[in-house]
């Protein structure tokens, strides 16, 4: 029972949080100007008729009535109907968007992850000497890129010049993301071109900060040969920043990606919030957001309970 | 000098680059080592007693430059690469350093640290190697060592830590230890069991050792010869009694009158100080490198100096300073005597009026005096508990003592970590509220935090902490720093009164205006502490608790702020809770000691009916486990086995009863010690019989 008191506590908070964001989106999203009956039936349709779907639609019940329907609704797994393609269930589309976003969005991980460690190393141990400015350089410059420039300069050179890859990441009708892996690879590099910068900083100024520690000290002079004064002394203390600076991109990489899959045309996550956005398909909004919350705080609780694993000093309370 | 060195140092140098010009580290530094022999370095910080070391195991920054040579066993280390050099390190040279904690790594276990270092040096397969590290715990008499292996660092104790460190540094069966302030961040009863480890061990495996520290009394218990370094120069060298009895050079005197001894005392003597600060030093420079801040310095400082042999083995930089009273035996150390009040007559003017009624006394403690006694104690703790609680245990921090401080009078509070007395010293204060109990201002109850505390009650009672680097705002200038408690808690408006004000705290303190501006990262640790209890001062206190005030400082500056406290105590009407781990510190200030124990108090009276005879068992061995810069105090030492035990577990009978040396068996364990008045102002809590609390430590 001790035992799970910690995680219990945990997953409480997170379900106030839930709740309290969703309310927040519900409000948000039924405050926006317009009216949803009038946007379904159009500029010209009468006012009795936008009357009588404004009562079928229950959008004359008080707010809270509103939102309990809503909510008890999400519970359910029933994730309403689209309002822009009249009658859709959201459901039918909106699972596999994400399935798709996931993929791309795990792709792009196993690309950046070990990339920005590597290098991330690399220049705190070399810290001051050329490689470290030249790795420094580069991640700088990455990550001063926007997205969409260096989307668009990866299509000019790979898939425009060189024609390795497709150009843009559609995925035709009928077939799923899996047969068509090679899409994939440009949103994923041009994801890793953001990351990269952030992450190999961080990785790099934490190895810096453990590379001038005591214990690292008492490695080396315990005669320690460099390779395993680095990765067996070092990299366990210095990759402990690094991942909950991962686990806090975990929600972005998943639901904020909307300019890269704009760009690539890519049928995820983002770009479907996009396009609710545009069009004000109010019950798609509000679920791409809950949903994106979501991934937010289940990630940052993963992060948090990896991190207390990864350290023993979370994992053993002390205690002489 | 009949065996071969094993170690010979030769015109070391070593210098740093920087931007703005060169900086020595070490100058012109020769210095043998033999086999089996201990050599102890002391010297203020900054003097590059760590540089030395380092530059033995080549372990500089990349902008260090060595020259000269350092022969091992016939080799030149300066001439080994890398990649040789891990050969050498925990293998033959092994090191051992001052903080334990931060030298283990968080993320291996203790047996992991260990067994790497014969896997890599011996090729060890695992198991032989996790048996060689159980067999080197065990060595270290660290009973468990098989559950030890399999815990990490933080799940031990300082002390095992500190064990942990010293049997990795053994594993290999090293030629040289270098032992860099290896007790400093442990309690005195650890230390001096760790001391003793070292020595024995030194023989048993025939080592030599470099022990380096900034504590004159350990170096003088463990070390065959001592060797005194200053801005990067041995200026003094000798065999350890030798050098202690006739110190040469001016810095050895000066370094020996600063620490506080046993039988000096704040109201006879002043410590001595070294005025000014150890200086970086640019490669031109040349003469003495104390001459600035040497008492005897003369025109031809600059010009004639090197190190010389003045009697067989003793070698110093300078010997005309003191030429004159070489042929004075042990007492050549003269301390300053105070000029000012006849001894013992105004500072401890307090305690010969107090008068306890025994009644009372008997009724509930010795602190147990009602507040319409005509002699109210300044503070009075009764019955005081505090406990911190949490799911799983209750540490009982404070379990339920009784104390004063008498007014203008300093009480001493000494015990290990864990004792309870920085928690006395923050209920005093109103950082925390007591659990349970009564503290009492003079006669007024003021068991509450500082929210609930009258404005007066906050004026009355200040405090000054130990790290004064910490305790004072980065960002403010030293006026900053004085000038808001002086608005704030004195409600004075007036700019050009408070300015004032400040100049007069800070004249107090022995610091100029040119202060005022200073922001208070520019200020080193000892001006940093004077601020600290200048700004302490404001509001004219009655009390201050001075939590380790001076443990963060240097032995010199230390020295000082003991000096600055004592002299503002006289002058004003302030009591001090003086809360310290270092007894020779407590001895010099205090008019009165307390001396807790897991969260009890053991033994209170006069600083002299405490440290002497009859005393309860823990202060014995309180005293027999500090270090005495006099090394011809031999006493018969005491050793506390282990740490205090948990504090959470209830204990029925006397706290100290399971390390005690004299505990009668059955009645320590199941009754509370009864409590004995030996004197008016003097208290025990023991069983033992008078004669028998007499002890033999002083024999």
């Amino acid at each position: 029972m001790t035992f799970f008191r910690p995680f219990l506590k945990r997953l409480g908070g997170m379900a106030i949080t839930l709740v309290a964001m969703s309310i927040l989106i519900f409000l948000l999203v039924e405050l926006m100007p317009g009216d949803a009956a009038q946007r379904v039936l159009g500029q010209s349709a009468t006012p009795q008729a936008v009357a009588a779907l404004r009562e079928s639609m229950g959008l004359n019940d008080p707010v809270w009535v509103r939102y309990g329907r809503w909510a008890s609704g999400m519970l359910r797994g029933d994730l309403g109907t689209s309002l822009y393609m009249r009658g859709v269930p959201i459901a039918s589309i909106f699972w596999r968007k994400v399935g798709n976003s996931l993929v791309l969005a795990m792709l792009a991980l196993l690309f950046y992850v070990p990339l920005s460690i590597v290098f991330g190393v690399l220049a705190g141990v070399k810290a001051g000497k050329l490689t470290d400015s030249i790795i420094s350089f580069f991640g700088l410059a990455t990550m001063a890129l926007p997205e969409f420039v260096s989307g668009i300069i990866l299509m000019t050179v790979f898939a425009v010049k060189l024609a390795w890859f497709p150009i843009t990441s559609v995925i035709p009708i009928g077939e799923s993301v899996w047969n068509n892996l090679d899409i994939l690879i440009l949103p994923a590099l041009s994801i890793t071109f953001v990351m990269f910068g952030y992450v190999s900083r961080m990785q790099r100024s934490s190895m810096i900060s453990v590379m001038n520690s005591d214990y690292i000290r008492s490695a080396v002079l315990k005669g320690m040969p460099m390779r395993k004064v680095i990765f067996r002394h070092a990299l366990k203390n210095a990759l402990l920043p690094t991942i909950t600076i991962i686990g806090m991109n975990m929600g972005w990489l998943f639901g904020g990606l909307i300019v890269v899959e704009t760009l690539f045309g890519f049928p995820g996550l983002g770009s479907l919030t996009m396009s609710a956005v545009k069009t004000q398909d109010t019950p798609l909004i509000e679920v791409c957001a809950l949903f994106i919350t979501a991934v937010f705080v289940v990630s940052t609780a993963i992060t948090d309970l990896l991190y207390g694993f990864l350290n023993p000093r979370i994992r053993y309370p002390g205690g002489s | 000098m009949t065996s071969k060195p094993l170690l010979d140092i030769h015109n070391l140098n070593v210098v740093y680059e920087t931007p703005s010009g060169s900086i020595v580290a070490i100058r012109d530094l020769s210095l043998e080592l033999r086999a089996n022999e201990a050599m102890g370095i002391i010297g203020e910080s900054g003097c590059g007693k760590s540089t030395l070391s380092y530059a033995i195991l080549d372990y500089l920054p990349p902008n260090a430059r060595r020259s000269g040579s350092i022969m091992f066993n016939g080799d030149d280390l300066l001439l080994k690469t890398e990649k040789e050099m891990q050969n050498y390190r925990g293998d033959r040279i092994a090191m051992v350093y001052q903080n334990p904690y931060s030298a283990l790594n968080p993320s291996l276990t203790i047996g992991e640290q260990l067994d790497e270092v014969t896997r890599v040096h011996r090729g060890f397969p695992r198991t032989q190697a996790r048996e060689e590290s159980i067999k080197a715990l065990k060595d270290l008499s660290l009973g468990e060592a098989e559950g030890i292996v399999r815990r990490y660092p933080h799940q031990v104790s300082g002390g095992i830590q500190q064990r942990i460190c010293i049997a990795m540094a053994l594993l290999c069966q090293p030629d040289i230890m270098i032992l860099d302030e290896p007790t400093t961040a442990l309690d005195v009863t650890t230390e001096a069991s760790i001391l003793d480890i070292i020595g024995e061990l030194k023989e048993r495996h025939r080592m030599s050792l470099i022990y380096i520290s900034h504590d004159i009394g350990v170096v003088n218990k463990i070390s065959d010869r001592i060797a005194v370094m200053y801005r990067g120069e041995v200026v003094e060298l000798g065999p350890q009694e030798e050098l202690f009895d006739h110190p040469r050079h001016p810095y050895t005197r000066a370094l020996i009158n600063c620490m506080p001894r046993a039988g000096v005392k704040k109201e006879t003597t002043r410590l001595n100080t070294i005025p000014g600060y150890v200086t970086r030093r640019s490669a031109d420079e040349r003469g003495c490198p104390f001459a600035s801040r040497c008492e005897k310095r003369n025109a031809v400082c600059e010009e004639i100096y090197g190190l010389r042999e003045i009697e067989s083995g003793h070698l110093a930089a300078c010997d005309r300073a003191y030429a004159d009273d070489v042929s004075e035996k042990k007492a050549a150390i003269p301390l300053v005597p105070k000029a000012k009040s006849p001894a013992g007559a105004g500072a401890t003017g307090g305690w010969s009026g107090t008068k306890d009624s025994s009644a009372a006394a008997d009724a509930g403690g010795f602190g147990t005096v009602g507040p319409d006694t005509a002699t109210t104690p300044l503070i009075r703790l009764e019955k005081v508990y505090k406990y911190y609680r949490n799911r799983k245990r209750t540490v009982r921090a404070l379990d339920g003592i009784d104390a004063k401080i008498e007014k203008h009078d300093v009480l001493g509070v000494v015990g290990e970590s864990g004792c309870g007395k920085s928690t006395m010293g923050h209920l005093v204060a109103g950082l925390l509220a007591p659990t349970k109990g009564n503290i009492y201002f003079e006669g007024k109850d003021i068991s509450a935090t500082w929210q609930r505390r009258s404005g007066d009650t906050i004026r009355d009672i200040q405090l000054v902490f130990q790290n004064p680097g910490r305790s004072l705002n980065p960002s403010f200038s030293v006026e900053q720093i004085l000038d808001r408690p002086i608005k704030k808690m004195l409600k004075i408006r007036s700019r050009r009164e408070r300015r004032a004000m400040v100049i007069d705290l800070l004249k107090k303190v022995d610091l100029g205006e040119e202060y005022l501006s200073r922001p208070s990262t520019r200020l080193s640790g000892g001006e940093k502490q004077r601020i600290a209890v200048a700004r302490a001062f404001v509001t004219s206190p009655r009390l201050i608790v001075c939590d380790e005030p001076t443990s963060a400082l240097d032995v010199s500056v230390q020295a000082s702020v003991l000096n600055l406290l004592g002299e503002l105590q006289e002058q004003s009407h302030t009591s001090y809770l003086f809360i310290s781990h270092d007894l020779n510190v407590v001895n010099y200030i205090s008019d009165h000691i307390l001396v807790m124990y897991l969260g009890r108090v053991c033994e209170y009276g006069l600083r002299d009916e405490v440290v002497n005879p009859p005393y309860h068992p823990y202060t014995e061995a309180l005293l027999s486990s500090a270090p005495d810069v006099n090394p011809s105090h031999k006493q018969k030492p005491i050793r506390l086995e282990g740490a205090p035990p948990d504090p959470s577990a209830r204990i029925v009978g006397c706290p100290f009863a399971g390390r005690c040396h004299k505990k009668i068996d059955d009645l320590c364990d199941t009754t509370p010690p009864p409590l004995k008045r030996l004197s008016e102002t003097h208290y025990i809590f023991c069983h033992l019989s008078e004669d028998h609390l007499k002890g033999s430590a002083h024999l």
